[in-house]
C-alpha cells in the first residue's frame, strides 16, 4: 500500500509552470473552442429536432430552432414506448457489463503484459483474431450455442460473455499494464505481496485512467448495442433501449416519429454523459507516477 | 503467500464469476424453459386439441405490424389451447434474424415477407409449408373471408397455394390540391375508366405547376413519377422485361429483355420527365428535399405523386389539403397500377400449422381486419368487406375517390415484382446502383441496359 | 539452470491463471461459432438445407467476382485515409487537453460526445449535414464561393463523406491518449525542461515514447474496424450510389442475408481475418522497434 500512496502524489509540475497569456494556449483555446462547435452540433441538433412538433418535422426547409417549443414530446415518448423497461433493462445489462468487463479484462490483461509465460504469444494473437471475424459471420453459430444453452429471450448472451473479458479491452489494458515500472513489482515482491495482490495493490490504482476508459467504452458499447439484443431478447417486456428505438424508425409505410426518436436519443444520453463527466476526472487526476523515481 | 493460496483465490474468484452467471440464468431461464415446454414439447402431435401448444408470429417491429398483439386476447378466449407470441425484428435485421431463428432450429409458425426478398426468394429457398392440404382440410373458402380470386392466385404456385393475403397496398396518384387551385387547373379523376386521364395529358398539367428557380424553396415540380420498384417501371408503357414463364413458375424467368428497344424506349419516357420535358426532379432533388421523411411530395413540392398508398397513411398531418386520382393510362390496356399485396406464410419450420393456420383465418375475419385498420393506423385490409371502413380512414379525402381508385387500381393492377421474383433484393439493389448515372444524366440508357440485361441474367442463375 | 527454469515455471503458471478467465470464455462461447465458420466456409450453405461440402469453391469464386474487387478497393481507401487522419486528430485533441486550461473537462465531453450518440440520431443528422442543397456543409463551403458537391448522392463523393463522418468519432481515440499520457512522468518533463529542451524535443523524445503503446493500440484497432465498416453504409447509403461505398463487410452481409450463401459470405469473413491478420502481424514487427514498454515483464 505504501508505494501506491507515494506514487500518488500529484504533479505541481503543470501548475507551476503556469504563465500569463502563453500564446500556445490562447491559440489551442481557440482551436478548441471551434472544435468543441462542430462536436457540439448533434447535441445541438438533438435537442432542437426533439422539440418539434410532428408537422413541423414535414416542413422544408427544415426549421433550424422549434417554432413552437414542444414540450409535452418529453412525456409523449412514455406513451409511444414503454421507455422506463426499456431504459431499466438497458442500465441492468449495461452496469453488469461494465462490472464484468472491468474485472475479467484487467485480470487478463495483467496476465498477457506480466507474464512471459510460454504460449503467451500464441494466445494474444488468438484473442486478437477473435477481433477479426465480422459479426455477421459468426451470427448463426453463436445463436445456435446460445439456443443449445437455452439462453434466448433472456439477458444472459449479452452480459455473461463479458465477464469472461472482451478481447478489445484486454488488448487495451495490456498496453497500460506493459508501460508499469518494474521497478514497482520489484518492491512489491520485496515487501512480501503475492501476485494477486500486486495486481489488485500496483496495477490496478496505477491504471486508473485505462481502467475508467474501460468502463466508459463497456458501458457505451452495451449501451448503443443494437444487434445483439435484436437477435437474442424476443419478449417485449426485456427490450433495450436501442431495440425500442429501432422501432419507431422501422415502418415502411409510415413517416417516423423523428422528433419523438429524438428525445429518446437525448434522454438515453444522460447516463453515458454522467459516466463520462465523473470517469473523466480520472484522466486529470490519475495518479501520476513521480514518487516513484 | 504461496502457490496454494494463490490458486484458491483464482479458484474463489472463478467460482464467484460462475454464481454470478448462475444466478443470472436462473433469473431469466424460467421463463425460457416454460416457452420449451410448451412450444416444441409435443411435436408431431399439432392435431391435439386440447393439448396447449404455442405459436410464434414473426413479424417488423412497428407499430403498424405489432397492432397483432392486442388481437391475442380475443383469439385466445376462442382457442384456449393456442397460445401466441410475436417475436419482431427492426425493418433492417428482420431477414437476419429470421435466417438466424430458423437456422437456430427456432423457426417461427407464421410471417410474411417484410424484409428484403419477397415471397418468391422464401418459395424458392424452399421455406414456405405448401398449404393446399390445409386448406382442403379444414375448408377453408377464399369467398367467405371476401378475399378477391385474383389476389388469392397471386401465391398460388402450379395449383399449389402458400400465401393468405392479407394486406394490400396499391399505386396511386396522390395530388397537392393547393397546387392545382394555385394553377387553376382542374382536379386530376379517380376514375380508371376516363379515358381523357393519360400519360400526355398529365405531363401537359405538370408542366403547368412546375417552377424551376435557383432559391429552393421556390422550386416545385408537377409530377413524380415512382411507379413500381425500377425494373418494373416498362410495364406501365406495356413493355414486359420479363419472360411470361415467370409467372407461372414460381418468379425463374427463363429470358429477360432488358435491353430490348421497347424496354428501352419505355425507360426514356420517364427519364424525359426529368431531362427533356423538365416536369420531374432529379433524384438528388428528391432526396434533398424530401429529408427525412423520404418523399419530396409530403414537402408540399410535388403537384402529382405517383406512388404506394402508403402514403396516405401520414395523410391526415400534411400541412397541405390532398386528393387521390387514378393513375393515368400509359399505353398499356391491362396495367395500371402495381398490388402490393402482403401474404400471411406458414414457414416450413413450424410445429403447429394447424394451429397457425387457425391464427391466420382469425386475422382474415372481417370483424378483425376492421379492427386491424384502427388499430394499425391505416393498413389496407384485403378483405372487401372491411375495406369500406378503410375507405372511409382518411380525413378531407372524399371515401368515394379512394375506393374507385382502389377498385380501379385491383382491376388495372399487376403484383409487383418485387414478390414474385426470385433473388429479388439482388436484382434491385443492382438496379439501383446501376441506374444512377443515368438518373444523374451522365450516363445514357443506350449505354446502361445492356450492362443491366447481363447482370440480371447473371443474378437469376444463381 | 533449475533456477531459469522455475522462473519460467512460475511465469507460466501465474500468465495461465491470469488469463484463465478469457481462455474458458474462449472455449465455450468463442470457439465453436469460430470453427463453425471456418467450417461454413468450404461448403455451399443456403441456411434453410444442411450445408454441402464444396472445398475451396468460395474461396475461388470470390477472386472472379467484380463486386469482391470494388468492395476491397472501397475498405483499403477508406482505411488508408480514414485510419491515420483519425489517429492524428485523437492525439491532436488530447495534447490539446492534457493543458492546464479552463473548461478543460467541458472540452474533454464536448470532444467525446459524438462517440456516444446512438447511430441513428447521429445518421439523422449527417444526412442534414450532407444534404446538397440545405445542408450545412454546402452552405458553408458557399462562404468561400465553393459549390458543394451531392455528397451521400455522387458516387464521386459519397465515400469521402463517410471518411469526415469518421473524423468526428475522434474522441474516443483523444480519450485514450489522455489515459496514456497520464502515465509520462511530470519529472522526466520537468527534468527536460530544465535541459533547455522546447515543446517539439519534448513530445518527440519523452511523450511520444510513453505513449507508444497506446499508439500502437490504436492504430491496430483502426486498423481492425475501419476493415469491418459496416454500420454507415448500411444505414445511410446501402453501398451507393453505384456501389461507391460497397464496403468488404456489406458485401460480406448481403452475401450472407441477401443472397442466402453462409457459405460463400464466411469465406469471405477467412479472408478478411487473413489480410487483417497480416497487417497487423507487420505493424506489430515494425513496433517493436519503436513500441516503449517500460514493465521487464516484457521483453
Amino acid at each position: 500500500m505504501s508505494i501506491v500512496k507515494a506514487a500518488s502524489s500529484r504533479a505541481p509540475s503543470s501548475l507551476a509552470h503556469r504563465r500569463k497569456a502563453d500564446p500556445v494556449k490562447i491559440a489551442s483555446f481557440a482551436a478548441l473552442l471551434i472544435t468543441t462547435f462542430l462536436m457540439l452540433l448533434p447535441l445541438f441538433f438533438m435537442v432542437s429536432t426533439s422539440l418539434k412538433s410532428k408537422r413541423e418535422m414535414l416542413k422544408f426547409p427544415p426549421t433550424f430552432l422549434p417554432e413552437s417549443w414542444a414540450w409535452s414530446n418529453y412525456t409523449e415518448i412514455f406513451d409511444t414506448l414503454q421507455f422506463g423497461t426499456l431504459y431499466k433493462n438497458s442500465l441492468i445489462i449495461g452496469v453488469l457489463t461494465v462490472i464484468g468487463t472491468l474485472l475479467s479484462s484487467a485480470l487478463v490483461a495483467y496476465g498477457f503484459a506480466r507474464y512471459r509465460g510460454r504460449g503467451n504469444q500464441l494466445w494474444f494473437i488468438l484473442l486478437l483474431s477473435t477481433m477479426m471475424l465480422p459479426y455477421p459471420a459468426i451470427m448463426i453459430p453463436q445463436f445456435v450455442l446460445f439456443s443449445k444453452m437455452q439462453w434466448i429471450d433472456t439477458f444472459l448472451p449479452l452480459v455473461v460473455p463479458a465477464f469472461f473479458g472482451s478481447a478489445y479491452n484486454i488488448f487495451l489494458l495490456r498496453q497500460f499494464f506493459s508501460t508499469l515500472p518494474e521497478e514497482l513489482f520489484d518492491a512489491g515482491r520485496i515487501d512480501g505481496c503475492g501476485e494477486l495482490r500486486m495486481w489488485r495493490t500496483i496495477a490496478l490504482p496505477l491504471s486508473a485512467p485505462a481502467l475508467a476508459t474501460v468502463a466508459i467504452f463497456a458501458f457505451i458499447y452495451s449501451w448503443n448495442d443494437l444487434l445483439t439484443p435484436v437477435l437474442y431478447l424476443s419478449s417485449s417486456d426485456k427490450f433495450t433501449l436501442p431495440v425500442g428505438m429501432a422501432s419507431l424508425t422501422s415502418s415502411r409505410f409510415r413517416i417516423p416519429p423523428w422528433h419523438l426518436l429524438m428525445v429518446a436519443s437525448v434522454l438515453a444520453m444522460v447516463p453515458i454523459v454522467t459516466l463520462f463527466a465523473i470517469a473523466q476526472k480520472q484522466f486529470v487526476e490519475g495518479i501520476v507516477l513521480t514518487g516513484i523515481k | 503467500m504461496n502457490k496454494n493460496t494463490m490458486r484458491k483465490r483464482s479458484a474463489l474468484l472463478l467460482a464467484a464469476l460462475l454464481t454470478t452467471a448462475a444466478a443470472l440464468s436462473g433469473c431469466g431461464g424460467g421463463k425460457s424453459a416454460g416457452n420449451v415446454a410448451t412450444g416444441s414439447g409435443n411435436t408431431g402431435n399439432s392435431g391435439g386439441s386440447d393439448e396447449q401448444v404455442t405459436i410464434t408470429h414473426y413479424t417488423i417491429d412497428s407499430e403498424d405490424r405489432t397492432f397483432i398483439e392486442k388481437l391475442i386476447p380475443d383469439f385466445e378466449k376462442e382457442h384456449p389451447n393456442i397460445k401466441v407470441k410475436v417475436e419482431k425484428a427492426p425493418y433492417e435485421q428482420f431477414d437476419s434474424k429470421l435466417q438466424t431463428l430458423i437456422a437456430g432450429g427456432k423457426s417461427p409458425d407464421v410471417t410474411s415477407h417484410y424484409g428484403y426478398g419477397g415471397f418468391a426468394e422464401y418459395y424458392n429457398k424452399d421455406m414456405l409449408l405448401d398449404l393446399t392440404d390445409l386448406i382442403a382440410e379444414d375448408g377453408f373458402k377464399a369467398e367467405d373471408y371476401h378475399i378477391p380470386d385474383n389476389l388469392m392466385k397471386i401465391y398460388t404456385v402450379n395449383n399449389h397455394t402458400y400465401g393468405i393475403p392479407v394486406n394490400m397496398y396499391v399505386t396511386l396518384m396522390l395530388y397537392n390540391k393547393d397546387m392545382f387551385d394555385a394553377a387553376k387547373l382542374s382536379y386530376p379523376p379517380s376514375d380508371y375508366e376516363d379515358k381523357s386521364w393519360t400519360f400526355e395529358k398529365m405531363v401537359e398539367e405538370a408542366k403547368q405547376m412546375t417552377v424551376v428557380s435557383d432559391d429552393i424553396t421556390k422550386t416545385q415540380y408537377g409530377v413524380d413519377f415512382t411507379w413500381a420498384e425500377r425494373d418494373m417501371r416498362p410495364l406501365y408503357f406495356g413493355a414486359e422485361p420479363y419472360s411470361e414463364d415467370t409467372w407461372t413458375n414460381g418468379g425463374v424467368p427463363s429470358e429477360t429483355h432488358f435491353d430490348s428497344p421497347e424496354v428501352i424506349a419505355a425507360y426514356q419516357k420517364l427519364f424525359d420527365l426529368v431531362f427533356k420535358d423538365k416536369v420531374s426532379p432529379t433524384s438528388e432533388w428528391s432526396k434533398s428535399v424530401a429529408g427525412q421523411n423520404g418523399d419530396p411530395f409530403v414537402a408540399g413540392k410535388i403537384g402529382m405523386s405517383i406512388g404506394g398508398s402508403w402514403n396516405l397513411a401520414g395523410a391526415n398531418d400534411f400541412p397541405f389539403k390532398i386528393g387521390v386520382a387514378a393513375v393515368p393510362w400509359g399505353g398499356n390496356d391491362k396495367v395500371r397500377s402495381t398490388l402490393y399485396v402482403d401474404p400471411l406464410l406458414i414457414l416450413k419450420g413450424s410445429k403447429h400449422p394447424k394451429e397457425a393456420f387457425e391464427w391466420i383465418k382469425f386475422l382474415m375475419t372481417t370483424e378483425v381486419q376492421e379492427k386491424s385498420i384502427e388499430l394499425s393506423g391505416g393498413n389496407p385490409p384485403v378483405n372487401t368487406e372491411a375495406a369500406e371502413a378503410y375507405y372511409k380512414h382518411f380525413d378531407g379525402i372524399d371515401p368515394a375517390d379512394v375506393k374507385k381508385v382502389y377498385e380501379g387500381a385491383v382491376k388495372y393492377g399487376y403484383e409487383s415484382y418485387n414478390h414474385l421474383i426470385t433473388n429479388y433484393s439482388q436484382i434491385n439493389d443492382m438496379f439501383i446502383n446501376e441506374l444512377q448515372p443515368v438518373e444523374t444524366g451522365h450516363k445514357s440508357l443506350k449505354e446502361v441496359m445492356p450492362v443491366i440485361q447481363s447482370k440480371v441474367t447473371e443474378i437469376i442463375k444463381r | 539452470m533449475t533456477v531459469i527454469k522455475s522462473e519460467s515455471r512460475r511465469q507460466t503458471f501465474y500468465m495461465y491463471m491470469f488469463i484463465s478467465p478469457w481462455l474458458i470464455g474462449f472455449l465455450v462461447f468463442a470457439l465453436y461459432p469460430i470453427l463453425s465458420s471456418l467450417y461454413y466456409s468450404f461448403t455451399d450453405y443456403d441456411i434453410i438445407h444442411p450445408p454441402r461440402f464444396i472445398g475451396l469453391a468460395n474461396y475461388t469464386e470470390m477472386f472472379d467476382s467484380e463486386l469482391f474487387w470494388k468492395s476491397v478497393t472501397v475498405t483499403l481507401k477508406y482505411t488508408f485515409i480514414s485510419v491515420p487522419v483519425q489517429l492524428l486528430l485523437a492525439l491532436g485533441f488530447a495534447l490539446l487537453l492534457n493543458q492546464t486550461l479552463p473548461l478543460r473537462g467541458f472540452f474533454r465531453t464536448a470532444m467525446y460526445f459524438p462517440s456516444m450518440v446512438s447511430g441513428v440520431a447521429m445518421s439523422l443528422l449527417w444526412y442534414w449535414i450532407f444534404n446538397p442543397q440545405i445542408g450545412l456543409f454546402n452552405y458553408m463551403l458557399s462562404w468561400f464561393g465553393i459549390p458543394g458537391p451531392a455528397w451521400l448522392m455522387s458516387p464521386d463523393t459519397a465515400l469521402y463523406a463517410l471518411i469526415i463522418m469518421s473524423f468526428w468519432t475522434a474522441g474516443a481515440g483523444m480519450i485514450l491518449f489522455l489515459a496514456g499520457l497520464q502515465g509520462v512522468p511530470g519529472s522526466l518533463i520537468e527534468a527536460a525542461r530544465l535541459d533547455g529542451a522546447g515543446r517539439l524535443r519534448i513530445f518527440v523524445n519523452i511523450t511520444l515514447p510513453m505513449i507508444s503503446p497506446v499508439l500502437l493500440f490504436q492504430l491496430i484497432m483502426g486498423l481492425i474496424d475501419s476493415f469491418q465498416v459496416f454500420t454507415q453504409a448500411f444505414v445511410m447509403t446501402q453501398g451507393g450510389p453505384n456501389y461507391s461505398t460497397w464496403f468488404y463487410v456489406y458485401n460480406l452481409y448481403t452475401s450472407a442475408f441477401k443472397e442466402y450463401r453462409a457459405g460463400y459470405s464466411s469465406a469471405l469473413a477467412w479472408v478478411l481475418l487473413i489480410v487483417v491478420m497480416l497487417f497487423t502481424a507487420v505493424i506489430m514487427k515494425l513496433s517493436n522497434r519503436y513500441v516503449h514498454y517500460e514493465g521487464g515483464g516484457r521483453r
